[in-house]
């Protein structure tokens, strides 16, 4: 009964490794939904990150994507929220890593350029089991790629747009059979000198915005080798380091600045056996953020090791354990944090089309039990005729949240007795697919969580503090569609999502909290977006947009932020070439109608935008 | 409701003083300068007791709430005491745009009123209807108060913060024009001023971290005196003739009188009462109400009535609780207004209680709201 209270459905047709193959050209990865029946997960490849380059994660998450992004100006801190929870409920990982800050326990996205990584994948819904801390709302995995038997590769790109945007990139690669490095620099700026009507100032005057320069640098180095047939070593490693000046609020003439610097750096070590894969990973995130001028500072130092084995055609498993050491060098305190964590997924394949999966995990920090949490997962294609089938999804499992570093040391204010925030998902889903002239996917979701002990920095006196105060219920429908086929020569794509979120305050400080039964601050009740896409010899052409509802600005809802919609449109060509030289071009306009819009209350946005975007590919 | 007595009262003798009895009689209030003066966190003074035109938001509480960091969300209510009636947000009611900032302190002078952000602006408006007059809009950092002088507007401000976030260039600006404009002058002064009060050609500075009132002479815009005190000064306060200075310490308060033609301390009282705030009203009589807050790890708050009678001092529990972020009294109704800020996560509340302390009614008002202008 409570499989079937939860729910969950796919849009992205990611392979399914069941068994244990490599292919010579591979580097292996394992698979993101390996053991995620039953979840909705949302992928994109490297080719639909190509209209991103340039762009920050931020940018994808709110135009394509059920998820809400708290935008605090252009190219100021933007933080996801899924499903109606918080920046601290979205765990997110590189190459296997986590990577969110354990001092703030969320990352900015912003400062993760799509330049920087080949697939971007969205996983829903609670997932501590399969995740671990802080998948809550949901997961984002970023991961980079690299190819064996390629040859030599490079590329050059450059972007010049409005508002003294100018992105250059610079890519390059060479692999043999058993040995691959690839290569990417980059260089994002722009001076968001954008006009807008300053509403903060008598007479609302148009201003242009002269303090939200940003300015992004960063080198991305993977290496893979094949030591023998049964053996691959993998190596990644990112720094990024990115300057802001931080855009102030309407009304305010503050002159911040921001720097952020993140060196992270993962060896994999996979042993392939007959029907098993050994994988150690060991990693390093350096996080360094330099505000104004105190300066705040984290090293997670993560060493974990797991075993995947598959039984027979029906059963795999898995089992590992992670130690992760976060140290926290402050402004205001130092302190260090070991964990452990120890982990078991199970799945249990019926048939083709029924598979069954068990996900547990049991993660203990400073010496204190987080909440152990299962997860349960099944997908039913129960229903096929000719090209077309019906697949059913359905998950229900636990998420959780370790108080951050500063919930509990920060000083004055940390509490070092807080209570880790805790979880509950359920989530059914219903996908419809089909091939054939029209091919199609058409996904609904309905999901339904709640969050307890959730953390709120409550002002005691003039100290500000942490406390488990609320709990919030969140449910909600997800829709999701794609339609593609092809008339005469030209062929067509049609995007389509629409999200209604309801998530609401159960329990507050006291009966009196205003918040009661209201919509949580920031959490549109309706989202929407869609994408028409045009193609023919060479040529494209696409046209989206997307839609925000009205959201509060506080938990009561005295002040609603007004929907908003806006347009984005493209156009490029990628058959020019010259010997072995490629040059893709492409124009696009973000913001077509020039809308003036407000995410987050009193942050400005940009209006109108150009963009030119030039490669040079070998 | 507890009631928790502190003793009587300690009188200091000042450094600079010529000893000046107390005089009951002083601490009357004069009924003629209460008219058209204002109660409130910040209190400012009208010189004369100048009529003002009657408007939609003419006699009534305006409740300012200061708004939530980061968000610039500051606005005003209009409260109608007699009929309970609330109006919400009438800045921007009447002005169709967002205040768009954190309101730090509202004063009504030269029948205008000042709405000082400490986001780095001053707007002004009619009293009367709310309807932009001016606005004081750049070269400001962090400003806190604001006095006038003939037609010289000046305004505290802590300046802007250092690496440590210190705010080692406090001022006061000078504005010359009543309805805004520009700054003309910064005048250097201690670090981080706070309430400011004008007397003929003088501007009384209360400079809270150096424990000292400095004196600007208004037209030469230079500091001119300074005035050392054993406390943080917070608010100025003048009736009958006398100007009283609040100021804080850990354990206790002092009330300082200052006089007004030899520009030097008069008489300290000091009050047994820990953990004082900076908020106080005065309801214009013989008592003040002022907010105390025990901090780490109690966080306990509660409103404190001190009764000065003579040489006896009596500070009087009335309410605790937690979360009180601004008080006010309604010398009208005689009922004290305490405002709740609910922990800045939405709106914040308004308990109005009676002279002796129980509770007559609450109602919700905007985001952290902070201080109430009676009149």
């Amino acid at each position: 009964m409570l499989l079937l209270l939860c729910a969950f459905y796919f849009v992205a047709s990611s392979p399914i490794q069941d068994t244990v193959k490599l292919a010579e050209v591979e580097v292996y990865a394992p698979a993101l939904d390996r053991f995620a029946q039953g979840q909705k997960v949302i992928s994109w490849t490297k080719k639909d990150l190509e209209n991103y380059q340039g762009r920050s994660l931020a940018d994808i998450l709110q135009e394509q994507s059920p998820v809400f992004v708290r935008q605090y100006g252009a190219g100021m801190i933007a933080s996801p929220a899924f499903r109606g929870t918080s920046a601290g409920h979205t765990a997110v990982f590189w190459n296997g890593l986590p990577i969110n800050s354990p001092s703030l326990g969320q990352s900015d996205l912003s400062i993760l350029p799509i330049s920087a990584v080949d697939q971007v994948s969205l996983q829903f819904g609670n997932a501590g089991a399969l995740f671990g801390n802080e998948a809550i709302g949901g997961s984002i995995h970023l991961e980079t790629n690299s190819e064996f038997g390629k040859g030599l590769k490079a590329g050059i790109s450059q972007q010049i747009g409005s508002f003294g945007l100018f992105n250059s990139n610079l890519i390059g690669g060479f692999s043999s059979k058993n040995f691959s490095s690839s290569t990417k620099v980059y260089r994002e700026f722009s001076n968001n000198n954008f006009p807008y009507q300053d509403l903060g100032q008598i007479g609302t005057p148009a201003v242009k915005e002269d303090h939200a320069q940003f300015e992004q640098i960063g080198l991305v180095q993977d290496l893979a080798w094949n030591l023998n047939e049964s053996n691959q070593l993998k190596a990644a490693f990112w720094w990024n380091k990115t300057n802001r000046e931080v855009q102030p609020v309407m009304g305010s003439n503050t002159q911040d600045e921001q720097e952020d610097q993140s060196i992270r750096a993962v060896l994999d070590y996979f042993h392939f056996g007959k029907k098993s894969i050994w994988n150690l990973k060991t990693g390093v995130v350096q996080d360094k953020m330099l505000f104004s001028e105190s300066l705040n500072q984290t090293n997670q130092y993560f060493v974990s090791g797991d075993w995947d084995r598959t039984f027979s055609e029906k059963w795999n498993t898995k089992t590992g354990v992670r130690f992760t050491l976060a140290k926290g060098e402050l402004s205001t305190y130092t302190e260090d944090d070991s964990r452990v964590e120890l982990y078991q997924s199970t799945k249990f394949t019926s048939s083709e089309n029924l598979a069954f999966s068990i996900n547990l995990r049991q993660l203990i920090y400073s010496g204190t039990f987080a909440p152990f949490t299962p997860n349960l997962g099944m997908d039913w294609s129960f229903w096929k005729k000719g090209s077309q089938f019906l697949q059913l999804k359905t998950s229900i499992g636990k998420g959780f949240k370790v108080p951050t570093l500063n919930d509990r040391f920060w000083n004055p204010g940390g509490n070092p007795e807080l209570k880790p925030e805790e979880s509950m998902n359920g989530e059914l889903g219903l996908n419809w697919s089909g091939t054939g002239k029209i091919t199609w996917n058409q996904s609904l979701t309905y999901y339904r969580m709640s969050v307890d002990n959730w953390i709120i920095w409550l002002p005691k006196g003039s100290v500000w503090t942490p406390e488990n105060i609320k709990k919030v219920s969140n449910q909600g429908i997800e829709y999701q569609g794609s339609l593609a086929g092809g008339i005469g020569t030209w062929n067509w794509e049609l995007m389509t999502s629409y999200t209604y979120s309801k998530a609401v305050t159960t329990e507050g400080t006291d009966e009196n909290d205003q918040s009661l039964g209201k919509q949580l601050p920031y959490t549109p009740q309706h989202q929407a977006n869609a994408k028409v896409r045009l193609e023919k010899s060479g040529f494209s052409s696409s046209l989206g947009t997307y839609f925000v509802g009205e959201r509060s600005v506080t938990a009561d809802n005295p002040r609603m932020m007004p929907s908003f919609q806006l347009f984005n449109f493209s156009l490029g060509y990628d058959q020019l070439s010259r010997g072995k030289l490629h040059f893709p071009l492409s124009f696009q306009i973000n913001n077509v109608f020039n809308s003036d819009y407000q995410v987050l209350y009193l942050r400005a946005m940009p209006g109108r935008s150009f963009q030119f975007n030039l490669s040079i590919l070998v | 409701m507890s009631q928790a007595t502190h003793g009587g009262i300690i009188i200091r003798n000042a450094r600079f003083h010529v000893t000046l009895k107390l005089n009951y009689k002083h601490m009357k209030l004069n009924k003629l300068l209460w008219a058209s003066a204002l109660i409130s966190v910040s209190f400012a003074c009208s010189d004369s007791g100048e009529e003002k035109p009657l408007g939609k938001y003419d006699n009534g509480i305006l409740i300012m709430n200061e708004g939530n960091f980061g968000t610039n969300d500051g606005e005003v209510y209009y409260l109608n005491p007699n009929t309970e009636e609330l109006l919400p947000n009438i800045f921007e009611a009447e002005n169709l745009r967002p205040f768009a900032g954190l309101l730090e302190d509202m004063v009504l002078e030269a029948d205008r009123l000042y709405l000082v952000a400490n986001t780095g602006k001053v707007e002004i408006v009619n009293p009367a209807d709310f309807k932009s007059l001016g606005a004081v809009s750049a070269e400001l950092d962090q400003p806190r108060s604001l006095a006038v002088n003939g037609s010289k507007l000046f305004i505290s401000d802590y300046g802007p913060y250092d690496a440590s976030y210190a705010t080692p260039d406090s001022y006061v600006a000078v504005v010359n024009g009543l309805d805004g404009g520009v700054v003309s002058k910064k005048i250097e002064v201690s670090d981080k001023p706070e309430d400011l009060f004008s007397y003929e050609n003088y501007i009384f500075v209360a400079s809270s971290e150096a424990n000292k009132i400095e004196i600007i002479d208004a037209t030469q815009e230079t500091v001119v005196t300074t005035i050392e005190l054993e406390a943080s000064p917070k608010q100025f306060n003048a009736e009958g003739g006398i100007l009283w200075v609040y100021a804080i310490a850990t354990d206790e308060v002092i009330f300082y009188t200052l006089n007004l033609s030899s520009l030097t301390l008069e008489n300290s009282y000091t009050v047994p009462v820990a953990n004082a705030t900076n908020r106080i009203s005065f309801d214009g009589d013989d008592k003040m109400y002022i907010l105390t807050s025990s901090g780490y790890p109690d966080y306990n708050d509660a409103v404190v009535t001190i009764d000065i009678e003579g040489n006896t001092a009596t500070a009087t529990e009335l309410m605790t609780g937690s979360g009180f972020y601004g008080i006010g009294f309604d010398d009208d109704l005689d009922q004290i207004y305490v405002a709740n800020s609910n922990g800045f996560q939405g709106n914040g509340t308004v308990t109005v209680l009676s002279e002796t302390g129980s509770v007559i009614r609450s109602f919700e008002v905007g985001r952290g709201p902070s201080g109430f202008l009676v009149y």
